[in-house]
C-alpha cells in the first residue's frame, strides 16, 4: 500500500521523502554506534588501565596527567613477576588443576548426563532431584565438612585435594542431561540396531553431537577452576601447590603496595583464559544436528 | 518361499503399568511379503514395530524372527533393519559413513564395506552425494540414505516406521514407487507402518488394520476394502467413508428386512444374524443414483455436490436427518436441490451386528 502511495507522488516530493528516510536511517545508525562505543569503552577501559599500569614503573603509575601510551614501556614488572616470584609455578599448578578437573568432569558429567537422559533406571528422578537440591547448597556450607573429609583421608595439601572435590559438582551433569535430552530417541535406536553398545552410543553418537554443549561446559568449568580461591587457599599449605589466585593474593600480602607488579600478574593471568576461549570458540562451529531429522 | 514365516507374533502384548498399549497380537508374515500396519495415531502400530525390532521390551507373548525366538535377542542380533519416521541419520557422518556404519560395526573389512556402500549408493542414485553430510541433502535424498543404511545390511526383514510421512505430496508419490521397486528388487520381508490408507492400499500385499492396540482385520487391500471385518475398518478405509445406517433386522410376512432410516428387504442376506439391532453399510461408489423403478430405490434430496475431477461426491438427504454419500461419474448431471432415486444394490451391502462385527460381506 505504502509503495502504491509513493508511486503516485510527484517525483520531486518522492525524492525529498527518500532523502529524509536516508537521513533518518543514518541518524539511527550513528546513535547505535555511539551507544555501542560507550559500552565498549566501559568494558575495555579497566583492562587497558591495568595493562598500562603493568608497563609503568612505580612513579609513572601515579604521574599526572597519566600517559595513555607509555614509551618506552617498562618491562621490569614482568621480569620481577616471572623471575622473582613463584608465578610460573602458580600458573603451572592452576593449569594442571583446571585442566585435570575440566577433562575429568567433561567425561564424567557427559556420562552422567547420558544416563540421566537416556537410560531407563529405577530412582532416576530421585537422583536428579537430589542433584538439583545440591546445587542450592552454598560452597561456604561445605568447606568445613569437605576439609574434615579430605584431612581424614590424608589428601590435604595434595593435587588430589584440589582436583577431586570439584568433580562432585552436579551442575555439569544437569547441563549435559538437558543437552542430551534434546537428541532424538530415534538416533540411539538406530545406533542400537546398528550394533552399538550403550557405551558405544554415548561415545560414537552422543558425544560428537553435543560438542557445542561440551564446549560450554568446558568453558564454565575451566574459568570456575581458574578463578577458584577459597578452597585452594584452605586445601593447600605448601608454596609448591599454590594456584594463581592464592599466589597473586599472597603477592599483595608479602610484596607491599606494588601496583605495577599486581597489574602485570593480572595481565599474565588473563592470557591462559584468553587462549582457552580463543581455541574453543572455533568448536562452537561444530556440526549441529541439522540434517539428522526431517525438517 | 520358505514355510517358516519370516516374522511371527504370538499373543504379543505391551503395557506400561496399568495402561495396555497392545494386546493379543497374533500375526504371521511370510518371507518376502510386504505387510502394512495401518491405523490411526496412537493405535500401537509403531510400538508393535519397535517390539519386533527389540527397541521396546515385550510385556507378554512371543516374537519369532526367521523361526528363532527373538524375545531376548538384542536389536542388532534380530537380523532386521529399520527405517525411522525421522530419518535418524547420524549428522556428524557423511552419507558414505552413514550407510557403511552398520557394516563397520559388524566387523566387515574396510574394502568390503566400501564396495557394498558404493553398490547401495549407485542403486539408490546417491553416488554423487557419498561425501556429503545429511544437512547438505534434500528430503528425498536423506530418505534414500536411510533406506541405503537398511538395505546394505541385507537383513531378513525391513521395518519401516512411516518413512514418507513428512515428505511433500509429490515426493511421497515418487518415493512410494521407489519403495515398491526396492521391495521387488531385494525381495525381503517388509513391515511398513503408516496411517495413510492410500500408502497401505497401493504398496502392501496385505494390510493389518489396528485400533486401540488390537488387530481389527488382516487381509489383502481388496479384502479390507470390500469386506471390512467391522464398522471401524469400514469407516477407516475408503474416502469418502462407507455409508453406515443403524437399524434393526426384523422378520415379517414378506421375509426378513432391515428397518432403519428406510426399509430394505434383505433377500437372503444376514441369515446368521438373529432379529435385533444391526448396521447396514455400503461404499459410496456402489450407491446408484438411478430411476425410481429399480429395486430398493429410495428417494433423497441432493444437499451437496463436490466435483473432484473424474468423479463427483454427492451427499443426499433421505429425511429424518439421515444422509447418504455417493460417488458418481462426473458426467452425471445432478445439481444441489434435485430429487433423486437412490439404489443400494444388494450385492454391495455389508451387514454388521449390534457390536459392529461384519456378518455378511459385500462384494
Amino acid at each position: 500500500m505504502a509503495v502504491e502511495t509513493a508511486a503516485r507522488l510527484p517525483p520531486a516530493i518522492a525524492a525529498d521523502h527518500a532523502r529524509a528516510r536516508r537521513a533518518r536511517r543514518r541518524r539511527n545508525e550513528l546513535l547505535r554506534h555511539l551507544a555501542l562505543a560507550a559500552i565498549t569503552f566501559v568494558l575495555v577501559a579497566p583492562f587497558y588501565y591495568v595493562f598500562l599500569a603493568s608497563l609503568k614503573n612505580a612513579t609513572e603509575i601515579f604521574s599526572y596527567p597519566p600517559k595513555l601510551l607509555p614509551f618506552p614501556p617498562y618491562l621490569g614488572n614482568y621480569e620481577k613477576l616471572l623471575f622473582h616470584t613463584g608465578f610460573l609455578r602458580w600458573m603451572f599448578n592452576t593449569l594442571f588443576v583446571a585442566g585435570s578437573v575440566t577433562t575429568l568432569k567433561i567425561f564424567l558429567d557427559s556420562m552422567a548426563g547420558y544416563a540421566l537422559a537416556k537410560v531407563d533406571m529405577t530412582g532416576k528422578k530421585v537422583v536428579f532431584m537430589a542433584m538439583l537440591i545440591l546445587l542450592m547448597v552454598p560452597i561456604g556450607a561445605l568447606i568445613v565438612p569437605l576439609w574434615s573429609l579430605m584431612s581424614s583421608i590424608g589428601l590435604i595439601d595434595t593435587y588430589a585435594a584440589l582436583i577431586l572435590p570439584p568433580l562432585a559438582n552436579p551442575l555439569g551433569a544437569i547441563l549435559m542431561r538437558q543437552f542430551i535430552l534434546g537428541l532424538p530417541k530415534d538416533l540411539d535406536n538406530a545406533a542400537r540396531l546398528d550394533g552399538l553398545s550403550e557405551f558405544g552410543i554415548y561415545w560414537r553418537i552422543v558425544l560428537p553431537l553435543i560438542k557445542p554443549g561440551l564446549v560450554v561446559l568446558a568453558v564454565i568449568i575451566f574459568t570456575d577452576q581458574f578463578m577458584s580461591f577459597i578452597w585452594p587457599l584452605i586445601a593447600t599449605t605448601s608454596d609448591d601447590l599454590q594456584v594463581l589466585t592464592v599466589g597473586v593474593a599472597a603477592l599483595r600480602a608479602h610484596g607491599g603496595a606494588n601496583y605495577g607488579l599486581w597489574s602485570a600478574s593480572a595481565v599474565m593471568s588473563l592470557i591462559p583464559v584468553g587462549v582457552f576461549f580463543f581455541v574453543l570458540q572455533r568448536q562452537f562451529l561444530a556440526r549441529s544436528l541439522a540434517g539428522a531429522l526431517k525438517q | 518361499m520358505s514355510a517358516i514365516p519370516a516374522i511371527e507374533l504370538i499373543d504379543v502384548g505391551k503395557h506400561y503399568g496399568a495402561v495396555s498399549v497392545l494386546s493379543g497380537i497374533n500375526l504371521s508374515i511370510a518371507e518376502g511379503e510386504f505387510m502394512a500396519l495401518l491405523g490411526p495415531s496412537g493405535c500401537g502400530k509403531s510400538t508393535l514395530l519397535k517390539l519386533i525390532a527389540g527397541l521396546e521390551e515385550l510385556s507378554e507373548g512371543e516374537i519369532y524372527v526367521g523361526g528363532r525366538l527373538a524375545n531376548y535377542l538384542k536389536p542388532s542380533d534380530r537380523d532386521v533393519a529399520m527405517v525411522f519416521q525421522n530419518y535418524a541419520l547420524y549428522p556428524h557422518m557423511t552419507v558414505r559413513e552413514n550407510i557403511g556404519f552398520p557394516l563397520k560395526m559388524s566387523g566387515l573389512a574396510k574394502d568390503a564395506v566400501r564396495g557394498k556402500v558404493e553398490d547401495a549408493a549407485s542403486f539408490l542414485q546417491l553416488g554423487a552425494q557419498l561425501d556429503r553430510f545429511p544437512d547438505e541433502l534434500s528430503g528425498g535424498q536423506r530418505q534414500r540414505v536411510a533406506l541405503g543404511r537398511a538395505v546394505v545390511r541385507q537383513p531378513l526383514a525391513f521395518l519401516m516406521d512411516e518413512p514418507l510421512s513428512n515428505l511433500d505430496a509429490l515426493l511421497r508419490v515418487e518415493m512410494r514407487t521407489e519403495l515398491v521397486r526396492l521391495h521387488k528388487r531385494v525381495g525381503r520381508t517388509t513391515i511398513y507402518v503408516t496411517h495413510d490408507q492410500v500408502e497401505a492400499m497401493t504398496m502392501a500385499n496385505r494390510i493389518v488394520l489396528m485400533h486401540k492396540g488390537v488387530i481389527q482385520q488382516v487381509g489383502t487391500p481388496a479384502e479390507v476394502y470390500s469386506r471390512p471385518a467391522n464398522t471401524f475398518v469400514a469407516t477407516f478405509v475408503g474416502s469418502p467413508t462407507m455409508n453406515l445406517f443403524k437399524g434393526r433386522i426384523e422378520s415379517g410376512g414378506n421375509g426378513r428386512k432391515f428397518v432403519g432410516p428406510f426399509e430394505l428387504p434383505l433377500n437372503g442376506m444376514g441369515t446368521k444374524l438373529a432379529d435385533g439391532p444391526a448396521t447396514l453399510g455400503i461404499r459410496p461408489e456402489k450407491v446408484q443414483i438411478a430411476g425410481a423403478d429399480t429395486s430398493h430405490a429410495l428417494t433423497g434430496t441432493v444437499e451437496l455436490v463436490e466435483r473432484v475431477g473424474a468423479d463427483s461426491f454427492i451427499v443426499a438427504q433421505l429425511g429424518g436427518g439421515t444422509s447418504v454419500n455417493a460417488r458418481v461419474d462426473a458426467a452425471t448431471e445432478i445439481k444441489e436441490g434435485d430429487l433423486v432415486a437412490i439404489t443400494l444394490p444388494a450385492g454391495a451391502l455389508c451387514l454388521f451386528d449390534a457390536e459392529g462385527i461384519a456378518v455378511e460381506e459385500g462384494t
